[in-house]
């Protein structure tokens, strides 16, 4: 608790001195964002705060922006879109998603997954259950051409069979590396998924006895 | 707002109908902690004595509804403690390669280190054309690329790709694991 609490802290620090007074200013930020980029930046970190989504990952998306030199409109362009994917993964998701969750389901529905098919994920998976690296790895299949039907019953088989994340992390290394061979990427993500869910502890039950 | 309230509470429901698989020495082990709890919350002198006198071992359904409550808080801390320790773990040791033969500089820059912003790049060292640098990185999921002589974003080819509005440059996708204590 007392690092959530700090932690909160820090980030709204970290808010009002990007976006707060002129004196405040956060010098990573400096002058760099002019004044109506700043409003508009404030006014989308409210919007954010008000919805109960973390604010965390807008900032890290202003630095991006400064640091790969966009320009103010572009970096509110950038921050909005990455509101709006949270807002409707959080949706879904229900407030027990964690900060890194919803950030791994924003890009996640940024590459054109369903919010909806993040939320069964979830409810499928439990509480206890992380789903940061599976719609990591969800979203990079789907980036590399896998059709997002076919990844999202591939990942779903694979967490639904209880594969850790080193098993998901193998599986997207085998797609990626079928894919850059030139596989199809559908064909790629349905057949490693397949071999992936057989060697997880849920089908292999003597293994878990044994364990 | 209401789905989301509803989302959750499913979730939570279903956790609280799932099996709790308790260890052969729990009930054991509970009874010491009341034990222990009793004895240090004792009253001492003569109301201490008169207190003792009503021990709680004869009155077990006290003792059942402590074990309920000691459940039901360890129960609680998991849902509460779980996100923290995934959001805010001790920063473990990453190691970034790149191979560029032709680069003269290469720096790591992501959402750890505010993607370089004052000066906080992580500068790579060239080994024959093989670039490395490591660096402790907490735990969570974070965006990152490779910045090849100062100019060049390059996004990490053994990394999954990071899909999502990164200004029309490459980035890849780090998700670091919060260690177990």
């Amino acid at each position: 608790m007392r690092s959530r609490t700090a932690r909160g802290f820090v980030t709204l620090a970290l808010v009002a001195a990007a976006f707060g007074s002129v004196e405040a200013q956060d010098p990573r930020i400096g002058n760099r964002l002019d004044a109506p980029t700043r409003k508009a930046l404030t006014a989308l970190v409210d919007s954010a705060k008000a919805q109960g989504i973390p604010v965390e990952p807008l900032m890290e998306k202003v630095y991006q922006g400064l640091a790969m030199g966009a320009d103010g409109a572009r970096i509110v362009m950038a921050v909005r879109s990455l509101t709006v994917e949270m807002a409707n993964a959080q949706r879904e998701l229900g407030t027990v998603a964690t900060t890194d969750e919803l950030k791994a389901a924003a890009s996640a529905v940024h590459a054109g997954v369903p919010p909806v098919e993040l939320g069964k994920m979830k409810k499928q998976s439990g509480l206890r259950r992380s789903l940061t690296l599976p719609f990591t790895v969800l979203a990079d299949i789907v980036s590399r051409g896998v059709p997002v039907q076919t990844a999202v019953n591939a990942i779903r088989s694979l967490v639904g069979a209880g594969a850790r994340d080193r098993d998901i992390s193998e599986f997207q290394r085998n797609v990626q590396v079928d894919v850059e061979k030139g596989a199809p990427p559908a064909a790629a993500a349905e057949t490693r998924a397949k071999g992936a869910v057989t060697t997880t502890p849920a089908a292999r039950p003597e293994k878990r006895e044994q364990e | 707002m209401a789905d989301w309230g509803r989302t959750t509470l499913e979730l939570l429901v279903q956790e609280l109908q799932a099996p709790v698989r308790l260890d052969e020495s729990f009930d054991r082990r509970v009874m010491v902690r009341v034990r222990r709890l009793y004895a240090e919350r004792r009253p001492r002198g003569v109301a201490g004595w008169i207190a003792a006198a009503v021990s709680v071992t004869r009155r077990p359904a006290y003792a059942a509804a402590l074990a309920a409550g000691v459940v039901a808080v360890v129960t609680v801390g998991m849902f509460r403690s779980r996100p923290q320790v995934a959001a805010g773990g001790a920063p473990i040791p990453v190691q970034f390669v790149l191979v560029a033969p032709e680069a003269s500089s290469v720096a790591v820059v992501g959402d750890f280190n505010n993607w370089g912003l004052g000066d906080t790049a992580l500068v790579a060292e060239n080994h024959n054309g093989v670039w490395s640098v490591s660096a402790p990185v907490p735990a969570g999921v974070h965006r990152y690329a490779f910045l090849v002589n100062g100019k060049q974003w390059v996004a990490d080819p053994t990394a999954p790709r990071a899909a999502g509005d990164d200004f029309g440059q490459p980035s890849s996708a780090l998700v670091v694991e919060a260690s177990v204590e």
